[in-house]
């Protein structure tokens, strides 16, 4: 088995030290991460993506995943700036006012930032104003969370204050949220899961979805 | 001849048809009522009654319900609740405003905003070792007489009415959500991949304080109780929170052995609550003892699926709830909500076994005028023989 699809494997099963071994070791020498990240890490975290989108895997196994990634993307964070790594954009994602719940947020922050994204993660109960500094920082998508009926209606002011700004979209998910709701709001984008609110945001950023 | 409510209750338990689908609301956390609605609804229907809170608990945010409304809802059971102990609801009612409230776990809740708090103070968040739960000294003293004192008396009264089945509920025995309530659920959950035996030695200690106090709690109910709920919610949105092999690995021994030891020292029925979508354990659920299923989210996954649930399942296991709180009851039309609470009974009441509710707890947003629509739409439409 190669040292690739080891890693693969062992982001898909949460292995963490077998991850940071190995991501460790293309640090020391001093090989592509940025080939790594995007042929072997990333795919390997949306594969766990679908599994969990397709009911195979549940949610601690996501979480695990999730981790293991995070620890990687530490790791080789600094080689991928020396080398000129450039993120595909930059985002913010936050839960809004009202809203503690942060575990299906914190899932979507690292697959955004697997996925290439510079990640500006607000944390929870998120004013607009929160979300209107992050764009002033230069966030170019706006990703509200929200896991209750008695706190998604604190998605319509912050797609208001950017309904007009044509260079700033707002994506949004959570439990109770849906396209129709999305739409009702204004917004440019609707993740069903964690997986998919990587395609919504990159859709909404005209970028073409992922190979599969 | 029409049936006692209590008589009503027991009949659909049985699963035989009573007179009409039995309608339970307002008798706990989970079938209860937030103070916002239930001001609107006292508003509507003229009652003046105070603004007090189930457990004697503020930060909780749910309606002790007064008699007159229970009996405008036409609700056909009555709570028995315990207590937090006097000294921790004494610390909690004289602390620093809008500080934590922290209950006899060490666990509690923040406040995000007015009347409304937040789970988020986990007293174990570090913990991955027995013994880190051993050194851990904010164990709960499940012997602390006041948490039943008046346990007896309140269910006594109600045999003696014998009006309403009577439905007992002690404050969250659910041992997973407790785990998360001294982990944090993310913190819990990926314990139980990188350290499951210190998962499964954290779910087993919650489990014998939950046992602790539930064998006082029934010594004190006695013969004066029809329904015990516990629970634990377990599934999501779209699928369950945990795989089937995991739930079955962790916590169905517990919750088997729990309804054992509740069903060694009562003939009252069980029910357990668990949000989401949880149809994939509902066989597991039947083995271990469950009578009643609440609250059948049908907007989850393939809860949303009655007849096949009622097919599958009806024979074995009551269905409680199964009215939707995310779209039916906070936005929908009066008339929305009729047609709704008309099509579940329809297929899930022939032969009994169907009990109406809110899915959740009836949440600020959710207008009065839509849960008096929701019982009068079961007085309207769940005689039986159903039409």
């Amino acid at each position: 088995m190669s040292i690739k699809d080891e890693l693969w494997d062992a982001i898909v099963f949460a292995e963490r030290d077998k991850v940071d071994r190995i991501v460790q070791s293309a640090v020391d020498n001093a090989e592509d991460v940025a080939e790594l990240l995007n042929e072997t890490m990333i795919p390997a975290l949306r594969e766990v993506g679908d599994q969990f989108s397709a009911g195979e895997v549940f949610v601690p196994e996501m979480l695990a995943s999730a981790k293991a990634m995070r620890h990687a993307i530490d790791i080789i964070g600094p080689m991928l700036s020396q080398s000129g790594h450039k993120p595909i954009a930059k985002v913010c994602i936050g839960s809004v006012k009202g809203d503690l719940h942060d575990i299906g947020k914190n899932l979507v922050a690292i697959m955004l930032k697997g996925s290439g994204f510079d990640v500006d993660d607000l944390g929870v109960n998120c004013s607009v104003e929160d979300y209107e500094a992050a764009v002033q920082r230069g966030a170019e998508v706006v990703c509200l969370s929200a896991l209750l009926t008695t706190t998604r209606d604190a998605m319509r002011p912050v797609a208001d204050q950017f309904s007009d700004r044509d260079e700033v979209k707002v994506v949004v998910g959570g439990a109770v949220i849906t396209q129709e709701f999305a739409d009702a709001i204004g917004a440019d984008g609707f993740g069903i899961d964690a997986a998919d609110a990587i395609r919504a945001v990159r859709e909404c950023l005209g970028l073409a979805a992922v190979p599969a | 001849m029409p049936m006692t409510s209590r008589e009503r209750v027991l009949t659909t338990i049985n699963h035989e048809e009573p007179d009409r689908v039995p309608i339970v609301i307002g008798v706990s956390n989970a079938t209860g009522i937030k103070m916002k609605p239930y001001r609107g609804i006292k508003r509507s229907i003229g009652v003046d009654a105070p603004d007090d809170y189930i457990y004697d608990w503020p930060e909780l945010g749910t309606a002790l319900i007064d008699e007159a409304t229970m009996r405008r809802l036409h609700s056909d059971v009555r709570g028995v609740l315990d207590l937090e102990p006097a000294t921790v609801r004494k610390r909690n009612s004289q602390r620093e405003p809008h500080s934590d409230y922290i209950d006899s776990w060490g666990s509690g809740q923040t406040e995000i905003g007015p009347d409304d708090w937040y789970p988020a103070v986990h007293p174990l968040p570090d913990a991955t070792s027995v013994a880190d739960l051993d050194a851990y000294e904010g164990w709960p003293d499940m012997s602390d007489p006041t948490r039943v004192a008046h346990v007896r008396e309140a269910a006594r009264r109600l045999a003696e009415e014998n009006e309403y089945a009577i439905l007992a509920t002690p404050w969250l025995l659910f041992p997973f959500e407790r785990a998360h309530a001294m982990q944090g659920m993310d913190v819990f959950l990926l314990n139980m991949i990188d350290h499951p035996d210190f998962a499964r030695a954290l779910l087993e200690k919650i489990a014998g304080y939950c046992k602790q106090l539930m064998g006082r709690f029934l010594d004190e109910l006695g013969d004066n109780v029809d329904i015990i709920k516990i629970g634990d919610d377990l599934g999501t949105q779209k699928s369950l929170m945990i795989s089937p092999r995991m739930y079955r690995s962790f916590l169905k021994p517990i919750h088997a052995d729990f309804i054992s030891f509740i069903k060694e020292r009562t003939s009252a029925k069980v029910f357990f609550h668990s949000d989401g979508d949880v149809a994939p354990l509902i066989d597991d659920f039947i083995e271990i003892g469950v009578d009643i299923l609440n609250p059948i989210q049908t907007n989850a996954g393939t809860m949303s699926d009655l007849p096949v649930l009622k097919k599958r399942f009806g024979d074995n296991i009551v269905f409680c709830g199964a009215i939707d709180t995310d779209q039916v009851l906070p936005l929908g039309s009066v008339e929305d909500v009729r047609q709704e609470v008309r099509r579940v009974m329809q297929i899930l009441g022939p032969g009994g076994g169907c009990m109406i509710g809110a899915v959740h707890t009836v949440m600020n947003d959710v207008p009065p005028e839509n849960i008096l629509a929701m019982v009068d739409a079961v007085e309207e439409f769940g005689r039986y023989p159903l039409q």
